[in-house]
This record gives structure tokens, sequence and C-alpha cells, in this order.
């Protein structure tokens, strides 16, 4: 049921955790040392985020992890996003062992070795004109197609392929050896890999079939988690502008004094808000038994908070002015990681003919 | 359309308020609130009439005033429920203004004399606010009233006073302290309309109506008791009255019920499938979802003791503007099929309001504080700009 409570202890202590986590860890040098390391080294913060349990936090209690309800663990990818992180939480944990802590019987074992900090897995799926085919030849299947983007992929082990075999989706687990993988930079940054498939192949006795619900939850946390980066990155830039406005004196006065500049960061504040309740609103639905209520109620989401996040990002880089398009400011990287955040995750025109459909 | 508030309790409760409309509203009028076309006092009287007798009709009052005794989110889903049920939205002078002021600040008196006529609406109340020259700038309002014995004598005019051709009082806004400081010389007074020297004039809007009027006081007498709390605090009481039921501001109910209409005029117009139209109506209904979702979200955070005050006006201001987007969807979708005359002879369901209701709802963004003063408080109060 739909309540969008005030945040409990819980969450309030998970946040505090994040935010001293993002302070002591992060910063605009330290990040910048981070980005310089090679693609293919898994980011150095990884393994004490499993420290803390934030990658098992998500995963439910059946497959070993704490599981703790969506809307606590978007309280804590907010603070991730605002914080620029560069660990794949969002495409490892919300993505990928959601979709397989409900896919496989022995998730457990499977996802220990990555959810205790050792190594990375993600998902890494073909496009909706161009999926990753499968075809089974008696005892062996082969693949066909490439992930032409995986973030997270670029230090990953393995890559759970989402294929299409007799025209239902299976889900294949491809070690790195077998894939080929090309590594580069996003604008933002961070590293990521296209993956090509063609010709890999595998016994048939392991490809995992029947997992249509779990790929089809899997995919919707894995977009709630973006959201919920997005909607914490959303609050920084707003927060980052209103100090901007405040402190910024121009014609003797700061420029948060004119009613022009003014009525924009009221557009920028409501944007935020709106956009912290279609976070929570989202994760409520996650935990709906109602297939069609949780797909629209998570389009509904993406569609209301990317529309945010671009005026957010036109506002807070204009109010900024000349600062605002330089690298030397955090808002510069922030509008970059939102623009990775929203160009991902499926299409307005998807979410829309999604929202419409599920009805 | 998804309804959020969908838990069991929710529903049965929506069942409860189903049925008592469908039993209860007049067919006239429930015709007209669906088609969008104008009501009359005596639509909104017999459906007072229907709520009090239920016990219905001031949601958001205590119970010991006659309310009843609903939760917020029960007045969310009753609001919500009433608008898809086609009834008319009763205008909130006297149970959603004066009302509530006058059970935190006026006399038990003033209480035992006008609230049970809000309630049964045997009362008609109308709002004596804007001034010629004080719209958004309210404060620097000149109606003078100057004390004589017993009470005050009240000289000026009131504009934008809606439904006061239907009301017997008025609550004014009024200049006691000429010599004070803008908002400190302003006191409230309830005016009995049927008064001497008092006289109206209706003001025509562009569609058509006489919705509001001109009021003029000459020299009218106002009595001691039928002034609201301290002379001089009237600004106090103003802002608190603007402040009730802010949570209903964002019109929730009424932002679905319009979408419903529109999507009945698309399908109509052989619009409903052609993509561009059923995108439009489900980004508003993601749209409207966004403000119900914030409505909920900050009425929680105030009822777990969290102060929320001006935060509300993002609510009013996406809710209008959400109003407003959709009778312009409506415009698109009606085409030259809006254009002929109400009630002429080329008008045609489910068209013959499309016009006049975009006219009309301009006022959305104007009234009840513009959204630019709306946005300039956001600014002031939460931002601290």
């Amino acid at each position: 049921m739909i309540r969008l409570d005030p945040p409990d202890d819980g969450v309030t202590m998970l946040k505090e955790t994040a935010e001293r986590f993002v302070a002591d860890r992060y910063g605009l040098a330290r990040r910048g040392e981070m980005l310089r390391k090679p693609d293919d080294q898994i980011p150095v913060h990884w393994a004490d985020m499993a420290g803390l349990g934030w990658l098992l936090a998500p995963v439910p209690e059946a497959a070993g992890g704490l599981g703790l309800p969506p809307v606590q663990i978007v309280a804590l990818l907010e603070v991730l996003g605002a914080g620029l992180v560069l660990e794949p939480v969002g495409p490892v944990v919300m993505r990928c062992a959601a979709t397989l802590a409900r896919a496989l019987p022995d998730a457990e074992a499977v996802l220990a070795p990555v959810l205790s900090g050792g190594c990375i897995e993600v998902m890494a799926g073909g496009e909706e004109a161009a999926p990753i085919t499968a075809m089974r030849d008696g005892e062996r299947v082969t693949l066909a197609g490439r992930a032409p983007l995986v973030v997270g992929g670029a230090a990953a082990r393995a890559f759970w392929v989402v294929a299409r075999m007799e025209s239902a989706p299976v889900l294949i687990r491809v070690p790195l050896e077998k894939a080929g993988v090309t590594r580069f930079r996003l604008v933002d940054g961070q590293a990521a890999a296209k993956v090509v498939f063609d010709g890999v192949s595998c016994d048939a006795g392991e490809v995992i079939t029947g997992c249509a619900p779990a790929l089809a939850f899997g995919a919707d946390m894995g977009l709630l988690g973006m959201l919920a980066e997005t909607s914490g990155l959303i609050d920084a830039l707003y927060r980052a502008t209103l100090e901007h406005v405040k402190l910024r004196e121009q014609f003797g006065r700061p420029i948060g004094r004119f009613q022009a500049v003014q009525h924009r960061m009221a557009d920028m504040f409501i944007a935020r808000e709106e956009a912290q309740s279609m976070v929570q609103l989202a994760a409520e639905a996650m935990e709906s038994a109602d297939t069609g209520f949780r797909a629209r109620l998570v389009s509904a989401a993406r569609i209301k908070i990317a529309g945010s996040a671009r005026a957010v990002l036109r506002d807070a880089v204009q109010l900024h002015g000349g600062m605002g398009v330089t690298d030397e400011l955090p808002v510069g990287h922030m509008v970059k990681r939102l623009l990775v955040l929203t160009q991902m995750g499926g299409s307005r025109a998807t979410h829309l003919k999604r929202f419409r459909e599920a009805a | 359309m998804t309804d959020l508030l969908n838990g069991a309790e929710d529903e049965a409760f929506r069942q409860e308020i189903r049925e008592f409309v469908t039993a209860n509203l007049h067919p006239g009028t429930r015709d007209k609130v669906a088609r969008g076309a104008p009501l009359t006092r005596e639509d909104f009287a017999r459906w007072q009439q229907c709520l009090f007798e239920r016990g219905w009709v001031a949601p958001a009052w205590p119970v010991e005033h006659g309310g009843p005794g609903w939760s917020a989110r029960q007045r969310l889903i009753a609001d919500e429920e009433m608008f898809r049920q086609h009834t008319p939205p009763l205008p909130g002078f006297g149970l959603k203004m004066i009302g509530p002021i006058l059970m935190r600040f006026g006399t038990p008196g003033q209480q035992a004399r006008f609230l049970p006529g809000i309630l049964s609406g045997d009362d008609w109340w109308c709002q004596g606010f804007s001034e010629p020259g004080a719209g958004s700038d309210l404060a620097s309002l000149r109606t003078r009233a100057v004390r004589v014995a017993g009470g005050w004598r009240i000289s000026g005019s009131k504009t934008w006073t809606t439904y006061a051709q239907y009301a017997n009082w008025i609550f004014c806004l009024v200049r006691t302290d000429p010599q004070a400081k803008k908002q400190q010389g302003i006191s409230m007074m309830l005016v009995d309309m049927a008064s001497d020297g008092f006289t109206r004039r209706p003001i025509r809007l562009m569609d058509g109506t006489e919705e509001v009027n001109e009021i003029f006081l000459d020299d009218v007498f106002v009595p001691d008791d039928q002034v609201v709390g301290e002379i001089n605090r009237g600004w106090t009481y103003a802002k608190a009255l603007l402040e009730n039921e802010r949570f209903g501001i964002g019109g929730i109910g009424r932002s679905k019920h319009l979408l419903q209409r529109v999507r009945e005029m698309a399908d109509a117009a052989g619009r409903g499938a052609d993509p561009e139209v059923a995108d439009a109506l489900a980004a508003f209904e993601i749209d409207i979802m966004a403000v119900e979702a914030t409505t909920l979200r900050l009425l929680n955070a105030a009822e777990a003791g969290a102060r929320i005050g001006a935060e509300t006006s993002l609510l009013k201001i996406r809710g209008t503007e959400i109003q407003q987007g959709l009778t312009e969807l409506m415009l698109e979708v009606a085409g030259p099929a809006a254009l002929p005359e109400r009630e002429s002879e080329g008008a045609e369901a489910p068209f013959e309001n499309a016009a006049y209701q975009f006219l009309n709802w301009r006022k959305l963004s104007i009234y009840g504080g513009s959204n630019e003063i709306q946005r300039g408080i956001l600014a002031g109060q939460v931002l601290g700009l």
C-alpha cells in the first residue's frame, strides 16, 4: 500500500552513514585520482562498501542478503548519486543481484563473491531494436549480438547476458575470457564496456530459462536505482545552486535577490520535491504484488524524474553562469553524471508506452 | 487511472462515498459537472444540503464542530471520489476559510452564531480581500473602518468577490490604523450584506459568466461582536486563513476529473488512439501523480511533526499548471468543435464547454495568490532568498 511516510530511523541512519562515507572518501580531487586508474580496475571503495553491508542490503534474505525494503535502499542510493561515487552499486546490486536472487535457485552461492566485495558481475543486454539472440543446436547454445554499453562492465569478471532464445528471454553467464570486451570512458569519466557475444557458446544446461518475471523485476529495480541516484543529484545541484545564488554578487547584491533568479530557484525546488516523491512512490510500488501497478509507477517515476533532471541541469548551469560550464566546480561533474543517468534506462517514448499499456 | 490510495480500507471508504453520491446527487447537477457547464446556486445548495444531512459537509472540521472525523488520507480519497462522481465542488469561503478562522480566533458567541449556518448552507459567505488597488500586494488595501459607538463604519470597495450575488455574509479585511505599517493596521470583520450602504456590481468575465463582483461599502456599520479576534491583527488571521487545508490546494481530484473529461473528448473526436494525444494524456496523468505523491509526502511529514508551511505553495503552482495545461489539450482535441457559442445551435457535446473552460480557468494561476506570488513565497520563505 502506498504510504509515503517520512523517513524512519533506519533510513536516517543509513543516510548519515552514507553521507559520512562520501564526505570522507570522495571530493573532486580524490575522484579525479580515481578516474585516472586503469579502466579494468575495480573502483577502490567496492570492498569497503561491502563491509558496510550496502551490497547485501537490497538482496532478499533467502539469497543471503539483508532484505531491506526498497524505500530504504533508495535513500542510500540518493546519497551515493549525489556524491558521484564510481562504484557500480546500481548496476551490480540493484539490477544484477536483484535479478539473480529471483532467477537462480542457488543465488546465495553465486552472489557471495560479488556481494562480499571481491569482484564485479553485471547484466549485459542488447538494444531494444537489436536484442542478443541465443540459438540452440542440440546440447550447445550459441549467442549472437552485442551489449553496446555496459555501465560497471569495465571491471567485470563475468556478464549475465539477457538473450532471446526460442522467443523467450533467457539468462546466460559468460565469463570475461569468453566475451569480446572493449573498454572506454563515458562523458562523465566513468569506465564502461562494449561487449560482443558473437559465437560465444555454452552447454544448454547452463541456460537459465523461465526467468522472465525475475528479469522484469530486476530491470525495474535497476531503473529504481538510477532514479534514486538521479534524484540525489537533483538535490545536490539544487543545493549547490541555491548556495551560489546567495553568495554570488552582481549589481551590488546577491543574484538570488533578483526575481527572475528567485522564480527559477522556486521551480528547481519544485522539481526536486517532485523527484523525491516519485522515487519514494516507485520504491513503495516495487513491493506491490501487482506487476502492472509496479510497471506503471516505475515508468511514471522515470518520465517525471528525467524531465525534472533535464530542467534542473539547465537551470543549475545557467544560474552558475560561466562557472557552471567549467570542469572546476562539482556542478559540471554532476551535470555530466545526470546526463549519463537520463540517457540510459529506456526512452521517454518507451516508458510512456509502458505506462499506458500496463493500465 | 491508477489510484495511489488503494489499500483495502481505502477501497471500502471509496465505496461508501460512491454509494452515497450515486444515491443522492441530483442528476441534473451531475450532468452539468460532467460536461463542465456552469453551475447555479441551486446546484451547490442542493448538494450541500445532502452532505450536511450525512455529516460530510466539512471534511476538515473537528468532530465537535460538525466534522466527520476523517483522516487526512480519507479527505484526499473523498475529494477524489466525489470529483470522479461529478459532484459540484462547494465554494470554500465559509467551509474552508472563515469557518476554521472562527474556530481558531472567534469568540464562543461568534462560533455559535455562524458555524451552524456555514455547515447547513443557510448562510452563504464571500470574501472581501482584494481591492482595485490591492491585488497581489494585498496589504496595500485601503478600505477603511472608523471607530463609532458600539462598532465600526466601513468605507471603500472590494473586488473579484466570487459568488457575492448568492452570499448574505462577507468577511472583509479593512484598515483600522492608517498610521501603522502596512500589515499591522488591518482588521478582519464580518459584514452582513443586507446592511445599509452596501452595494454590488457584477463583473462579466470573458467566458460570459458573472462569477465575480465588485462590492462598494459606504459607511456600512459593523457592530463590535462582528470583529474577528483583535483589532489590527487581521493580517495574521488572513494568512492563517490562506493556510487552511493547504494540503488540498493541489486540486488532485479536480485535475483527475478534467483529465477524464479530456480523455472522453479525445475518444469522441476519434483521437483517443492518436499516439500524440495518448502520450500527452499519459504525461498529464504522471504529472498529477507527482502532485498527489508530493501532497501525501508533505502531509505525512506534517502529521509526524515536521513544520510544513510555505512548501505547499508548490502544490498550488503545479496543480494549476496541470489544470491549465489540460484545458489546452482539451482545445487541441476539440479543434473547431470548441468554437460554437455555449448553448447555441452549433454547440455539440462533448465539446460545447471546452473553449469556455479554457477561458474560465485562466483564473487558476491568478487567484488565491498568483503563481508569481507563490514562487516568491517559496523563494523567500523556503529557500531563504
